[in-house]
């Protein structure tokens, strides 16, 4: 294990044996162990040298281990076994708080992130972003090393540079991203007490900072809110994006599923009212949805709150307040049914409205008694006193004026990101010293003295909690690909001017919680196990301040209602790459958006109606102008969007970052521009951040929008959005189904004939081959009342089968090659409000599968485990599976996708080790499908095997799962034996819900779905 | 009532009083006569085509498929529709020469020979496309049964094995027919021709014909069996070409009727083809007394009576859709008629159910520039309707989400465009070096190839060996 | 024919008016007792056969044998394949699915038969034959245009120059040769 770590140069040098002519033509054939193929020119001798060095190119990250001694999660081998993974806890630092890991590796080479599931943020569940991590850590476009004014520099001339610049006497200027790294801020502590009269800021762009000054106006005191949707009857959301935006929302996505999950006919589940203006993921997923002007939902929030007042106390404040929605319908709806449900309810607003809207649901949340049932504040230690927002403008204002020597800038970039009218860029130039650390060379590393390259999380150590306190510890996996460095070790070499090693450093920081006496050993288990169990935050009795009334009254001044066709804009973080902080990760870009199933691009969201007042449609590109900015993008008519409202998702229109994020998709590498070999044309400028100002910096009341006349493709994987009505995506709601449990196996194919009569009919005209009973007969169950549409499952998919991303132009030509792609299908009759109804399709592994009997070449077959396989070697690709296929779940390689994929960027083998070894790299011309992940299932089998010696072939239930079911945030797949009755899996399809997509088609899928649930309020017509 | 009967005699095949020896000079000569301009722009032109059709062909294979306009849905495009189509050309020549030889339609000597031809190169544009539309070409080979070191087989269950066979079957089988016909007309040319050259190469081919009678007792058997293994060779490749679709489960492809209506289509198609090609020939080459008005106006019946047969379908088709109750089936006849492809629909309902519709009247059948038009128009339609099942099939079947609109590249049409090149690189050979008209055969038709017409007695007034004589009852008396 | 010395007769070819007149002739010879003998056509003449009285064609029998094995082949590769050289799961189908064998059993029944015609044929005449004594005559290039031509072989028992020359004379022959070879 350590002998690699003495003399990486040995691998390096085989490593670039690897890379010679004769050594990529060998790849290049197509059965390189054909021995034919090696007789000409290649020795035996020489054959196995190269064949050495392929194997030491996947081991390549040996050298690059970890020096530190960090533990397996749940083997401790004496000496890693090649070809076996081993699984380590580690934590990712998500928008401000950690969310646990496991992260398996491959000879040190970290392949694919999981949930840890005993980490209560994750609960063995992750999200979109989280699984893109891994390609964001092999991403060959972070920062290569340290820079100063575009002069490439060493770790030691940063050093000596600090000892120089920083002395106590400066006034230095912090600004940091929101991180609850704990030695960060034992650091923090360190660097106050040696600079006097610094100034530490937090900033983010959609962070939780008008939360914390909401609750801070209602409770004099700046606390975290938490929402248990889990113990929920009533969720209503004003805005409230909590199933994909904020750094909880792995957790609210399964607290949310568990408390609407249906086992049978008596369970309840909760109910879910959306307010909004854009259609969000969470709007997508409510039993009631209200679509008004962004602008509009404080004026909602106040009325529902004053008519809340007259029922109960704690509202005082509102007494008496009115506006156009005091007579709405929602508003008494909303009110009787929060009264009927008081400490069982929810009211929960969106992090991009103004701390007055949070401050009324605070007071609104106190008032039904729902603190500490379903609502919990905490405090968290690491929060600075006073408004981030507000000193964040000072700061800017200060830096400008010059009243600061150093400003230090940790992870974020305001250049991009921060409102215009700030002019931040003019505030790094008034500041003499500009140090800033972060993956990328990015907008403001572009204007900052020194830039630094930060450490990706999984290559750094490091600590934090999670959104509800729990203490971690980050490991790393891999010893930084381009010698970046973690915050702490960033933050240290700048206060004491010396290098500070991260493990150390950590170490440092925990004496402080573990007991001193045994520390080795409660180290040891937090590292085994990822967390330091009941660390939660402390939960303060609080009150409503005296000052509340009079904060709210100001607020109820400034709540105007806009004239009603004053257009508004909103802009929303985007649902993928946040505020373009995880731009450059592919995966993510080629994901189709949950709701617009847009990829690659961002675009102006608007109504039906909307974009007829303008005259557009989909693709047309309008120019919208306000405050003085104008960008041009295309529209995108998105049924359900508030009328009159326009939103566009901030992230986009970036520069020099990457070969993914930039528009012209290259990237700035030594000063020199290069770009991709698969081109993505992108929009000029279509970055929005300019609109944001410190006047508006939520959404835009007055904005004028022209049609442009120009035109610009948008690659949408999904053109058509109605079922047609098809019986494909089967939901009913909580009374249908109470009545008529059976009512979505029942519902028919062929008109005017019931199921019942033809499923009598005999099956087929032969007895079809059955699999074989001594072997697991695997199957999978997808709940779709549980799936909420967020599209990890492709992301969890592509990670663990190697599937390359293709670019945009192929995916306009549909040719994404996702496994399991998640179709949304718009329901109802009003087609400017419909219902969204989200079903995920990976391949249905039919036992009596079409594909296969029309395969010339017999290329896909069954196997006996009841899998349809694809036997890659053999296709010839006639494409006529495709074709036959009723799911249209197959991909076809029209290009050579993956070698493009993975040949682009400087160092290619960067990209590459993030493929897993387990799984075929597909080649041009072949035809490729979700497998169920064959390779865990096998490797399930084959560890059965061994511990029974042979006496089972059947893994224990529970112990296989695929890539797509350990991701799912919302625990809506389940997989397993179907032969074993006491499976999960089994005891899911026997559930009344239980239906089979197209059945009238007797494919015999082994996938099966369950029908959604609607619960709506009778009430509510 | 008694009725009495008087016989109407068919009008003569041959017209003008040719000779034995004026018949052999008329098409004999031809690859002696001095070639017409026309022919050597034509063959330029026909070469350029090939040329492109290679050049697009070696992008193709260079690139990958992608530079075809096939998406995820639409996995089959242009592709197979031009094999569809071609191989749907290629159906007229076997079945001119092998069912109406069954059927004792002697005016078919007169057409068959080029009818044959045409099929041959029709069938080779077609061969392409299936080999091309794979995406590894260069491991095609594994789609025959031939042992190999992977012990891997060919699926048998699979239409597009059937399809293999079907094809290359006919191509062997229609190449053998048309050479065994063209053995005599071989030994007539080698007996002709002047220059040594050419003498030995026709001598080569004609292997040594004498025209000894114990040959021809052979030889007539040889080709009444072949006809009567072509007759039905040539129904089953456009049946088993059908099962392609009709086996699977797209809607709009799995459906019962597909294999008649298919063979119709083919036919309607195919004698659309041989008719123009026959008018040009007939008038580049003046052999109007050999393809004569009469026998273009038979063939046009053919045509109308087949187009009529696919205009049925196509009812059948949408009754059965509407009949079955099936909403995936429903689904695709509606948007046949007002979805996304909507306007390639109402082209086929023109080309296929009205077009055909002219050739009721007499006046169209028998002049030359309408049939000429009307036949375009069928083999436009017959274009449309493999378009309309392949393409608008695939781009809007079961999951609506998946549903994509399929439209080619450049690539693709110029692909097909070269595959005429293919074509007329060949026909135009062939009208150049070979008898487009089976010589023995038409003289054997004529009347003095009958030994009785030397016997004074019965000089029966038009009985010229076509045996076939109309009997329409009088009803004056 | 300058060289007739050192050549040696081959046999007598005589030209007819028309196939009506070489259908006699051909009947006279036949009756004659000759049956070395054969008649020149540019197409076939109906009721010839008879007249030379010659026997059916065995052409259907081969034809025949080659048909079968064709089918049987067909049928036992398939079989063969599907159910024991590569036993696979296709679809769940039975490994012996007598169906799908149709389309392939009957084109390669086709086939095969098809090849046993032709080659069949092309055997039962002996050919290709490139040299043909006949072709030393120049009229005899008639024989594939518009001549009907009777010739009787010197090998014949009944064969003598000056019998079988009149036998041709009486029936009519409008032109008579000698072949050397």
């Amino acid at each position: 294990m350590s002998k690699t770590n003495e003399n990486p140069t040995y691998w390096k040098s085989l490593n670039q044996l690897a890379n010679n002519e004769e050594y990529k033509k060998f790849l290049e054939r197509e059965f390189p162990e054909n021995a034919s193929e090696l007789k000409d020119g290649m020795s035996r001798k020489n054959f196995l040298r190269i064949m050495g060095a392929s194997i030491a190119l996947a081991g390549f990250a040996a050298c690059r281990r970890p020096v530190e001694k960090i533990l397996p999660y749940k083997t401790r081998p004496e000496e890693v076994v090649p070809g076996n993974p081993l699984y380590y806890a580690t934590a990712m630092p998500y928008r401000g708080s950690l969310t646990g890991l496991v992260v398996e590796t491959h000879e040190g080479r970290p392949t694919k992130i999981e949930g840890n599931t005993e980490h209560p943020a994750s609960m063995g569940n992750t999200n979109t972003q989280m699984q893109g991590a891994i390609l964001g850590l092999y991403d060959p476009d972070r920062a290569h090393g340290i820079t100063s004014d575009g002069q490439k520099k060493s770790w030691d001339d940063f050093l000596s540079f600090a000892k120089q610049n920083f002395t106590s006497d400066k006034k230095v200027a912090f600004l940091c991203e929101a991180n609850s790294s704990l030695t960060l801020n034992r650091l923090k502590k360190d660097a106050l007490k040696k600079f006097k009269n610094a100034e530490w800021v937090t900033y983010e762009p959609f962070g939780e900072q008008n939360a914390l000054e909401g609750n801070n106006q209602a409770f004099g005191k700046k606390l975290r809110t938490y929402n248990h949707f889990d113990k929920a009857k009533v969720i209503v959301s004003l805005d409230a994006d909590f199933l994909q935006q904020g750094s909880e929302n792995v957790t609210n996505i399964g607290n949310y599923t568990r408390g609407r999950a249906l086992e049978s006919t008596k369970d309840s589940m909760n109910r879910l009212y959306a307010v909004e203006s854009n259609y969000s993921l969470t709007g997508s997923n409510a039993d009631h949805r209200l679509r008004i002007k962004n602008s509009e939902v404080e004026l909602f929030t106040y009325a529902l709150a004053a008519s809340l007042a007259d029922k109960i106390g704690g509202l005082e404040a509102f007494k008496g307040y009115n506006n156009h929605f005091s007579n709405h319908s929602w508003v008494s709806v909303l009110t009787e049914d929060l009264l009927n449900n008081k400490g069982e309810s929810i009211v929960a607003a969106g992090n991009d409205q103004n701390p007055a809207v949070h401050a009324a649901v605070a007071a609104i949340n106190m008032a039904l008694e729902n603190k500490d049932k379903t609502v919990s504040y905490y405090d968290v230690p690491t929060f600075e006193t006073g408004n981030d927002t507000q000193r964040f403008y000072e700061l800017t204002r200060d830096l400008k004026a010059g009243k600061y020597d150093a400003l230090v800038m940790i992870g974020t970039n305001p250049v991009f990101t921060a409102p215009s009218d700030l002019d931040f860029s003019s505030a790094l130039k008034a500041t003499k010293t500009t140090v800033l650390l972060s993956q990328y060379h990015d907008e403001t590393a572009r204007q900052t003295q020194w830039h630094v390259n930060r450490a990706h999380f999984l290559e750094q150590w490091g600590d934090g909690t999670s959104y509800t306190g729990v203490k971690s510890v980050i490991q790393p996996m891999i010893q930084p690909l381009y010698g970046g460095k973690s915050e702490i070790e960033y933050l240290y070499a700048i206060i004491n001017g010396t290098s500070g090693d991260g493990h150390k450093l950590v170490r440092e920081t925990w004496k402080s919680y573990l007991s001193s006496t045994n520390f080795e050993n409660q180290w040891e288990k937090i590292l085994h196990d990822g967390i330091l169990p009941n660390t939660e935050f402390d939960t303060p009795r609080v009150s409503l301040s005296s000052s509340f009334a009079t904060y709210m009254n100001q607020a109820f001044a400034q709540a105007k209602k806009p004239g009603d066709n004053e257009i508004e804009l909103v802009i929303k973080p985007d649902n993928k790459i946040i505020d373009g902080r995880y731009g450059n990760i592919g995966w993510l870009q080629e994901l189709p958006d949950p709701v617009t199933k847009i990829t690659w691009d961002n675009v102006a969201l608007m109504s039906l109606k909307t974009a007829a007042t303008f005259g557009v449609k989909n693709e047309d590109v309008v120019s919208i102008t306000s405050g003085g900015k104008t960008v041009k993008l295309a529209a995108w008519v998105l049924p359900g969007h508030a009328d009159n409202s326009i939103t566009i998702w901030a992230g986009y229109g970036r520069k020099g970052i990457g070969r993914i994020a930039d528009d012209d998709f290259g990237i700035y590498v030594d000063n020199k521009y290069k770009t991709l070999p698969f081109e993505v044309h992108k929009f000029e400028s279509k970055n929005v951040f300019p609109f944001v100002t410190t006047d508006n910096p939520l959404y835009h009341t007055s904005v004028t929008v022209k049609k442009t006349g120009e035109y610009y493709s948008i690659a949408s994987t999904q053109d058509h959005s109605s079922m047609e009505g098809r019986p494909l995506a089967r939901q009913g709601t909580l009374d249908t189904y109470r009545e008529d449990p059976h009512f979505a196996p029942e519902m028919e194919e062929v008109a005017g004939i019931e199921k019942k009569s033809y499923r009598k009919f005999p099956d087929a005209l032969y007895t079809p081959q059955e699999g074989y009973d001594y072997l697991p007969q695997w199957g999978m169950s997808i709940d779709l009342n549980s799936c909420i549409g967020c599209g990890t499952c492709t992301i969890a998919c592509q990670a663990e089968n190697n599937i390359p991303v293709v670019g945009k132009e192929q995916v306009k030509r549909g040719r994404e090659m996702h496994w399991v792609r998640t179709d949304r299908y718009f329901i109802g009759n009003d087609a400017g409000d419909p219902e969204i109804i989200h079903q995920p399709v990976p391949c249905m592994q039919c036992e009596l599968a079409p594909c296969e009997e029309v395969c010339p070449v017999a290329a896909t077959t069954h196997s006996r485990t009841g899998l349809n396989q694809m036997t890659y070697n053999r296709c010839i690709g006639t494409r006529y599976c495709a074709n036959n296929c009723p799911y249209k779940v197959r991909r076809f390689n029209f290009f050579n996708f993956s070698k493009e994929f993975l040949s682009s960027g400087d160092d290619p083998e960067v990209i590459q080790m993030a493929m897993n070894p387990d799984v075929t790299v597909r080649f041009r011309g072949v035809m490729e499908k979700c497998t169920y992940c064959v390779q865990r299932l096998n490797r399930a089998q084959i560890d059965r095997q061994l511990e029974t010696k042979n006496q089972s072939f059947k893994p224990v239930d529970g112990s296989v799962q695929t890539a797509c079911q350990q991701a799912c945030p919302a625990n809506a797949i389940n997989f397993g034996d179907i032969s074993d009755p006491n499976s999960k899996v089994v005891k899911v399809k026997h559930n009344e819900r239980n239906y089979i997509m197209l059945d009238v088609l007797n494919t015999r899928p082994r996938t099966s779905y369950l029908a959604k649930i609607r619960n709506p309020n009778p009430k509510m017509s | 009532m008694s009725k009495s009967y008087e016989f109407v005699p068919e009008p003569p095949l041959v017209q003008g009083n040719h000779t034995f020896g004026s018949i052999t000079a008329l098409i004999g000569d031809i690859p002696e006569r001095e070639t017409p301009k026309g022919w050597y722009i034509a063959f330029g032109v026909a070469n350029l085509l090939l040329l492109l059709l290679v050049a697009l062909l070696s992008y193709l294979v260079w690139e990958g498929l992608g530079v075809w306009g096939l998406n995820n849905p639409a996995g089959w495009g242009w592709a197979i529709i031009n094999f569809v189509w071609w191989v749907g050309i290629g159906h007229a020549g076997t079945l001119i020469s092998a069912i109406l030889f069954l059927f004792r339609q002697h005016w078919r000597t007169a057409i068959n020979r080029f009818a044959e031809a045409m099929t041959i190169f029709a069938v080779m544009c077609a061969g392409l496309f299936p080999a091309f539309h794979v995406g590894r070409i260069w491991v095609i080979y594994w789609v025959f049964p031939v042992p190999n070191q992977m012990g891997m087989w060919p699926n048998f269950s699979s239409p597009l094995l059937w399809d293999v066979f079907a094809v290359s079957t006919y191509f062997t089988v229609s190449l053998l027919f048309w050479y065994v016909g063209l053995i005599p007309d071989l030994a007539t040319l080698r007996d002709r021709v002047k220059s040594k050259t050419s003498r030995f190469f026709y001598g080569m081919f004609a292997l040594g014909w004498t025209g000894s009678n114990r040959h021809w007792l052979n030889y007539e058997k040889a080709y009444m069996i072949l006809a009567g293994l072509a007759t039905p060779l040539v129904l089953s490749v456009h049946t088993i070409v059908s099962f392609d679709m009709s086996v699977s489960n797209v809607p709009g492809w799995h459906s019962t009727i597909f294999p008649p209506y298919f063979v119709a289509g083919a036919i309607y198609s195919g004698f659309a083809m041989v008719v123009s090609l026959m008018i040009i020939s007939r008038k580049i080459y003046g052999l109007e007394d050999i393809m004569t008005v009469d026998i273009m106006e038979k063939m046009n019946i053919i045509m109308m009576v087949t187009g009529n047969m696919v205009a049925f379908s196509y009812l059948m088709e949408g009754f059965m859709s509407w009949y079955s109750g099936y909403i995936y089936e429903r689904g695709i006849f509606w948007l046949y008629v007002v979805g996304p492809y909507a306007w390639g629909f109402w082209i086929l309902m023109f080309c296929n159910v009205i077009n055909p519709q002219f050739m009721w009247f007499k006046k169209v059948r028998r002049s030359v520039t309408l049939t000429f038009l009307v036949a375009t128009f069928a083999n436009i339609g017959m274009w449309y309707e493999r378009f309309m099942i392949i393409v608008a099939s695939l781009a809007t079947d079961f999951m609506p989400s998946s549903w994509a609109y399929y439209s080619p590249t450049w690539v693709d049409y110029l692909t097909y465009v070269g595959t005429f090149g293919l074509f007329f690189t060949f026909f135009l050979l062939f009208l150049r070096f070979l008898p487009m008209v089976a010589i023995s055969e038409v003289k054997a038709g004529l009347p003095q190839a009958d030994p009785h017409y030397y016997e004074e007695d019965d000089q029966l007034e038009g009985s010229n060996g076509a045996g076939s004589i109309v009997i329409q009852p009088n009803e004056s008396v | 024919m300058e060289t007739k010395e050192n050549k040696q007769l081959h046999g007598i070819l005589a030209e007819f008016q028309n196939p009506a007149t070489l259908l006699h002739a051909a009947e006279a010879v036949n009756n004659a007792g000759y049956n070395k003998f054969d008649t020149f056509s540019p197409f076939p003449i109906h009721g010839i056969e008879k007249a030379m009285g010659l026997k059916k064609s065995k052409l259907g029998w081969i034809v025949l044998g080659f048909g079968l094995v064709g089918l049987i082949g067909a049928v036992w590769l398939m079989v063969w394949v599907m159910s024991s050289a590569m036993p696979l799961s296709i679809s769940g189908k039975p490994l012996i699915d007598p169906p799908i064998y149709v389309p392939i059993a009957f084109e390669l029944t086709v086939l095969l038969s098809s090849f046993g015609a032709v080659f069949g044929m092309l055997f039962l005449n002996g050919l290709p034959k490139p040299y043909n004594p006949l072709f030393n005559s120049e009229n005899f290039n008639k024989a594939s245009d518009d001549g009907f031509f009777l010739y009787i072989e010197s090998e014949d028992a009944l064969f003598s120059e000056y019998k079988t020359t009149e036998l041709l004379k009486d029936a009519e022959a409008v032109n008579l040769e000698k072949i050397y070879d």
